[in-house]
């Protein structure tokens, strides 16, 4: 059974340190990485919990004289897990026996973070309460009686500002202090049947049965390796009898209705400890909020967001930097030195070539991810951060989400899709936070069809746009078309229904530079750990079937198409193989093609649109294969090779038969 | 049984005067879902609770309320149905409707009637007999439960119910704190909807905006 194999791995990836370990737990956008940043004084790291695409951060630090292990969770709703995220940190909180949990509540939105603390009452799990981002709830005229709360649950409570390292001291002196909530919580009594005929069918855990109980009537099946040493599929169908029992006897979705009764639990106890005079927002923030989302107002600042990150991350990433990182750096210092150096360690010419040839892992993929694409991503995750901590991020979203409906998407593809502008390799990679396989089919296929990454835009532009306006809009246009067709086709074409979108607007906040400064680092890293290798791999494949003279087999075998079918010159085929290497060197083949006055006008674009609608890079097509599977990943180019010629092929005929002049 | 009987009959007679179709025994007879209505006519005569006169039947004022408030509840069974419940099916929304007729009683049918808003018709365009509910309308504006979609940006309601066809929609929903119960305001409907329950707000689709019905506030 696929969740024996997932404990097991777990189990064996888990360290053999005896360190104490606390967990952060909360809703989204509660501040839980600052409070993290404040109780680590090391640099974190990153890792995957064994078996999912789920990240977490952990790192050591020392509470009250003892050295502790802190684990920061992904923001949940709810720990009756409905996402990967979900069951993600629940198997944390029962597996990881943490010493005590933080529970991170957003003052402003205690009925939520109370939901989270009946459950964890409800699991018998102990925590502190730190309600954070109090400057924000006092700004609303809220106030809550802390002692209050505290006497009413039966654990710790505090309060913090963290991006003002407010309360951080008392919140570390009363971790010690964490303890099982005792505040009573019991459902109708449907639900209360449901639970009592499940608990006999659960051995003992860690946690109170009623909470496993709970759980699978709302449709979880995560729990069932822990019901028994034997799980027989006899229990299983027992499992579910009892869920349709009780689903039937109240004619709605389960996990819904206990969320909608925990709620209710929740408003009980907000009625006696919080006051509130509301006061509607009316500071810059609300006012920026309004109007982002505004049809005018936000139509025009989500053209100059999209504007400005272009230019930071295309002309002053891909543009000035990566240039510099190119010629200077690696071309003039580097590359030479480690030229020679290599030279001398290994006389042996294979080995030389391996490393330093046409297609070699120094020059070509080391060069290539450090001093082109390094620089892009960072510049890109800078901004990016700046873009989620200061929570327009989501309202971007939102204002795409009517159009990218219509093709088939929402509103969040607009994260992936902008990160490969970037870099594609990593957009698929990010493809992850999309809700729906759908979805993530449909993005990663645009990505590798028609994104062109940032790699190859310096390059064309600089070749098309120096070259002439109407080159450049002939480009964009078929590019743009191409990506609206095949996305509007492949969503009616592929099952699923369209997904919904559901997206929290945090409140528009003013970055903490170190909170964008330690985001950015950890998916630098994450950059090199996972999309390094995979250039270098790429690079050595492409090496290999060089020295089969597998490369120049498929030249020969493209070259009629590109030259009959594309009406190009023959040497055009070297840059179409060239491509999926490196994007740019593909590109830059056909700009010194066409400095040598070896293409007229419309070959020029005839080619350039070709060139960006081909094969994805060979690091791109790894990560499509590694995220989506073999299959996927190759009917996938099985679809782009003769779409993008077909593509080539009628741009040409269009533009000869219209006899377009550039 | 004989009061069923009795029901079928005066809501024949009703419909049949509203359409101007003669309310004779042959007609009545023809429309009413009845085995024997021939005999039931009778025996209505006989007991005075309907007047023959020139082959044409017609309520005396006793029976002519109690089919008025048939009818009332008849139509509004309808507009629940239809408005409400999205049942779309003629055949389904009408034999339903005519069930609901004979078990609604008075209170529970003013408060369908208050929980609809007072509608005026029904979904074929029928007038639907006024309740003393209806009359207190005039003086005050009584809640109505309408979907948040239909709600004008700023407006605010109680969620009464959410209606999703896929569970993990409204498990998302619930999660986030929009469930039947909570207070809440739509912020705006372009270019996306904006919905704020306590003091988190949300983006929705249309279709979802579509889903949560609530009682404006």
């Amino acid at each position: 059974m696929p969740f024996h194999n997932r404990r097991r791995r777990f189990r064996r990836g888990r360290s053999p340190t005896t360190l104490p370990r606390f967990v952060l737990v909360g809703n989204p956008n509660v501040g839980k990485s600052v409070i993290f940043n404040l109780l680590t004084r090391r640099y974190a790291s990153v890792s995957n919990y064994p078996g999912t695409t789920v990240e977490l951060t952990s790192g050591s630090t020392t509470l009250n004289h003892q050295p502790a292990l802190i684990i920061d969770t992904p923001g949940v709703n709810s720990l009756i897990p409905m996402s990967e995220e979900e069951i993600v940190t629940r198997n944390i909180l029962i597996f990881q026996n943490p010493r005590a949990i933080i529970l991170v509540i957003d003052s402003k939105n205690l009925r939520r973070g109370l939901l989270i603390a009946l459950q964890l009452a409800e699991m018998g799990l102990p925590f502190v309460i730190d309600l954070n981002m109090e400057d924000e709830a006092k700004s609303l005229g809220m106030e809550i009686d802390t002692d209050k709360l505290s006497e009413l649950l039966g654990v710790k409570v505090v309060n913090t500002v963290g991006t003002q390292k407010k309360g951080i001291k008392e919140l570390v002196d009363l971790i010690p202090q964490a303890s099982t909530a005792t505040y009573p919580v019991s459902y109708c009594p449907e639900i209360e049947e449901g639970i009592a005929k499940l608990v006999p069918l659960i051995k003992s855990s860690r946690i109170k049965k009623r909470a496993i109980a709970l759980m699978l009537l709302a449709g979880d099946r995560s729990p069932i390796p822990w019901l028994s040493p034997t799980v027989e599929r006899k229990t299983v169908s027992q499992i579910d009898h009892i869920m349709h029992l009780t689903e039937a006897k109240l004619h709605q979705p389960l996990g819904s209705l206990i969320n909608q009764q925990l709620l209710k639990i929740a408003d009980e106890i907000i009625q006696k400890v919080q006051k509130e005079r509301g006061t509607e927002k009316r500071n810059w923030q609300e006012v920026v909020a309004q109007l982002s989302l505004h049809p005018l107002w936000g139509t025009l600042i989500l053209l100059f967001v999209l504007f400005l990150v272009y230019q930071f991350v295309g002309r002053f990433g891909a543009g000035t930097t990566a240039t510099f990182m190119e010629e200077v750096v690696f071309g003039k210092y580097i590359n030479p030195w480690v030229t020679e150096g290599l030279k001398f360690l290994l006389p042996v010419k294979f080995l030389q070539e391996l490393m330093l040839g046409e297609y070699g892992l120094v020059t070509i993929a080391l060069t290539y991810s450090f001093a082109i694409i390094l620089p892009i991503v960072t510049y890109f995750f800078l901004a990016f951060a700046l873009l989620e901590d200061s929570g327009y991020l989501p309202r971007l979203s939102a204002m795409l989400n009517s159009p990218f409906k219509i093709i088939g998407l929402t509103g969040k593809a607009v994260l992936p899709l902008m990160l490969g502008f970037g870099c594609c390799t990593m957009a698929t990679l990010s493809a992850r936070i999309l809700d729906s396989k759908k979805e993530r089919m449909l993005v990663t296929l645009l990505l590798a069809l028609s994104i062109p990454c940032s790699a190859q835009m310096a390059v064309i532009l600089a070749l098309l746009a120096g070259f002439s306006l109407k080159a450049t809009l002939w480009w964009g246009g078929t590019i743009l078309a191409v990506l609206i067709g095949t996305s509007y086709a492949s969503s009616r074409l592929l099952p699923g229904a369209p997904p919904d979108f559901i997206m929290e607007l945090p409140p528009i906040r003013l970055p903490q530079l170190s909170n964008i400064l330690m985001k950015t680092g950890s998916r630098i890293v994450w950059y090199l750990k996972e999309a390094v290798p995979l250039f270098i791999l790429g690079t050595f494949v492409l090496f290999v079937l060089d020295k089969l003279d597998f490369l120049s087999y498929i030249e020969n075998l493209a070259s009629p198409v590109i030259t009959q079918f594309l009406d190009l010159p023959s040497q055009t085929t070297r840059a179409f193989i060239g491509g999926f290497l490196r994007r740019d060197y593909g590109v830059a083949g056909l700009y010194l093609l066409a400095k040598q006055g070896q293409l007229s006008g419309t070959q020029i674009v005839v080619s350039v649109t070709t060139l960006t609608l081909f094969v994805p890079c060979i690091a791109n097509l790894f990560v499509m294969i590694k995220e989506r599977g073999w299959k996927i990943a190759f009917l996938m180019l099985a679809f782009i090779i003769p779409v993008s010629l077909l593509i080539g092929g009628l741009l040409n005929f269009v533009l000869r038969t219209l006899a377009v002049q550039f | 049984m004989e009061d069923k009987e009795a029901e079928e009959i005066f809501e024949a007679l009703w419909t049949l005067r509203e359409n101007g179709t003669p309310p004779n025994k042959e007609n009545i007879s023809r429309i009413a879902h009845l085995e024997h209505p021939h005999e039931g006519i009778e025996r209505l005569v006989e007991k005075g609770a309907l007047v023959e006169k020139e082959g044409k039947l017609l309520f005396t004022p006793e029976s002519e309320k109690k089919a008025s408030g048939i009818i009332r509840r008849h139509r509004l069974a309808e507009v629940l149905l239809h408005e409400v419940l999205a049942i779309e099916s003629s055949h389904i929304m009408e034999s339903t409707a005519c069930e609901f007729e004979h078990i609604l009683s008075p209170e529970v049918t003013d408060s369908v009637c208050t929980f609809l808003g007072h509608p005026p018709i029904c979904p074929h365009g029928k007038p639907i007999p006024r309740g003393s509910c209806c009359s207190k309308f005039r003086v005050k504006v009584k809640p109505l439960i309408r979907r948040i979609s239909d709600l004008q940006p700023g407006e605010e309601g109680k969620i009464r119910y959410i209606t999703a066809e896929v569970h993990p929609r409204m498990e998302r929903l619930s999660s986030l704190g929009v469930v039947p119960g909570s207070v809440v305001k739509l912020r705006q409907k372009r270019p996306s909807f904006v919905i704020e329950v306590g003091h988190t707000v949300i983006a929705i689709d249309q279709d979802i905006a579509k889903s949560i019905f609530v009682q404006k506030t």
